[in-house]
């Protein structure tokens, strides 16, 4: 006995059992990922599935009611996996991007990546397990003991978070493991993805009590901290717009004040030491665009993390996170040395007056 | 090379009668021009995208309406010039081929 869901196909509703549905499932989402660069890639995808449906039917003809793994299976084979999809426009940098995985194919290396499959915050600990080659458990803990005595971690913890990318195709949760590359293994991991899933939820059963204990208390602390996470952001997001109009018109201010205070007050009071003031925008200018950019690139950040969730964009490459997270860095550490050596950077005025 | 071949294949398939995706894809089979369908789809959309195909959705006997896919006045004019240059290579092969037998026969 199997439990059948109802699904709507290019218009036609089907019956399919749960195990058929997690595979097809598997198989368009992995197709629509492959597809995400190309230009109509909505279209290219939704033409397959008509396709598929009009398989079905013709399978369903024999006298079936019901499409079970082995139709969703016949279908994969006939319409193809999507890394034997190849358009010849994908030239340049694709090109280049298979090629090198091509390399790892032949020896396996493995590859850091978020595991999707087995995560409870962001799926680094599992990513650095399978990288590893250790149990995600142990190096979750591991995770929480550091981070409780060293609470710089949380930090690197998320960076990590921005920087790992994560493991989508069964390409690359095959690299992630350090299986070998091959048609072989990525049919098989195509169509056994879900009974990994399945094996996990079984062998939960089946861990020790040490083991369910740790996992348990991983996954609270992973649960605490996901809300306070949440929570943090939902406050931030309007701070960090709120900062970034403010420190766009200080910067615009600053710069408008600098190019015309010097003009004007030079007529009226020539006498003033203006080589000081003039030594003070440099870092003004810097300071406020600093600002600009801690707080910027952090809602810029955001954004890209929104579009991405609604499909519209893809990921930025790991090399621009770890650019922009190195430029977020230089800004902050800029900010904070200039803040502490003196408060004056901000108001350029006072220099004036204080000079006097 | 292949993949240019395919290509021109389906804009000549088309040329004779519009069809829909699943006839090309029949015919393409009986061919062994392409082993997984799914190779077709990105190539329609590309071929429709470039304006040299468009499409309409026509009832079918069973099922729900599908795309049927025809040649643009665009889609023509390229087929022509593929179809010419096609032309020029088969014979700069056929050439060297005939060329190649009666020296080695010779």
């Amino acid at each position: 006995m199997k439990k059948t869901l109802t699904i709507n196909l290019g218009g036609t509703v089907y019956h399919i059992d749960e195990d058929a549905y997690i595979l097809l499932d598997n198989y368009l989402n992995n197709l629509r990922y492959h597809f995400r660069k190309h230009e109509g890639a909505d279209e290219i995808v939704h033409d397959m599935e008509d396709r598929i449906a009009e398989l079905f039917n013709e399978y369903l003809h024999e006298g079936h009611q019901v499409v079970t793994i082995r139709e969703v299976e016949a279908v994969i084979a006939r319409m193809g996996k999507p890394e034997d999809l190849n358009d010849d426009q994908e030239e340049g940098e694709t090109a280049s991007e298979r090629t090198a995985d091509a390399d790892p194919s032949e020896t396996a290396t493995r590859r850091l990546f978020r595991d999707p499959d087995d995560r409870i915050l962001g799926g680094v600990a599992s990513g650095w397990a399978a990288y590893l080659g250790w149990d995600p458990t142990w190096v979750r803990l591991a995770f929480i003991l550091i981070g409780l005595f060293f609470h710089g971690f949380i930090f690197i913890y998320l960076i990590a978070w921005i920087i790992m990318p994560l493991a989508r195709t069964a390409t690359e949760k095959l690299q992630m493991r350090g299986e070998p590359v091959n048609v072989d293994s990525i049919g098989k991991a195509v169509t056994d993805g879900f009974e990994r899933v399945n094996e996990s939820i079984r062998s939960e059963k089946t861990q020790s009590v040490l083991h369910q204990l740790a996992s348990g208390f991983a996954r609270f602390i992973g649960g605490v901290l996901k809300i306070i996470l949440v929570i943090i952001a939902i406050c931030l997001v309007p701070c960090l717009l709120g900062a970034l109009v403010v420190l766009f018109a200080l910067a615009l201010a600053a710069v408008g004040v600098l190019a015309s205070v010097p003009a004007i007050f030079y007529h009226i009071m020539p006498y003033v030491d203006w080589e000081a003031l003039g030594s003070m925008s440099g870092p003004a200018i810097t300071f406020a665009l600093c600002g600009l950019m801690v707080v910027a690139l952090p809602v810029i950040g955001l954004l890209q993390l929104l579009m991405q969730s609604f499909g519209r964009q893809t990921p930025m490459s790991t090399w621009t996170k770890v650019l922009l997270i190195l430029l977020w860095l230089i800004a902050a550490g800029y900010m904070m040395y200039s803040v502490f050596h003196t408060s004056l950077f901000l108001f350029p005025e006072n220099t004036f007056l204080i000079n006097n | 090379m292949r993949k240019g071949m395919l290509e021109y294949c389906i804009l000549l398939l088309l040329h004779r009668e519009p069809s829909y995706a699943s006839d090309i894809i029949l015919k393409l089979k009986e061919a062994k021009l392409i082993v997984v369908e799914g190779t077709l789809y990105p190539l329609l959309t590309r071929l429709k995208n470039d304006e040299l195909l468009s499409y309409e959705w026509v009832e079918s006997t069973q099922g729900p309406p599908r795309k049927y896919y025809r040649l643009t006045a665009q889609g023509e004019d390229f087929l022509a010039e593929l179809e010419s240059a096609w032309d020029e290579l088969s014979d700069t092969v056929n050439h060297l081929r005939y060329k190649l037998l009666t020296t080695t026969q010779s």
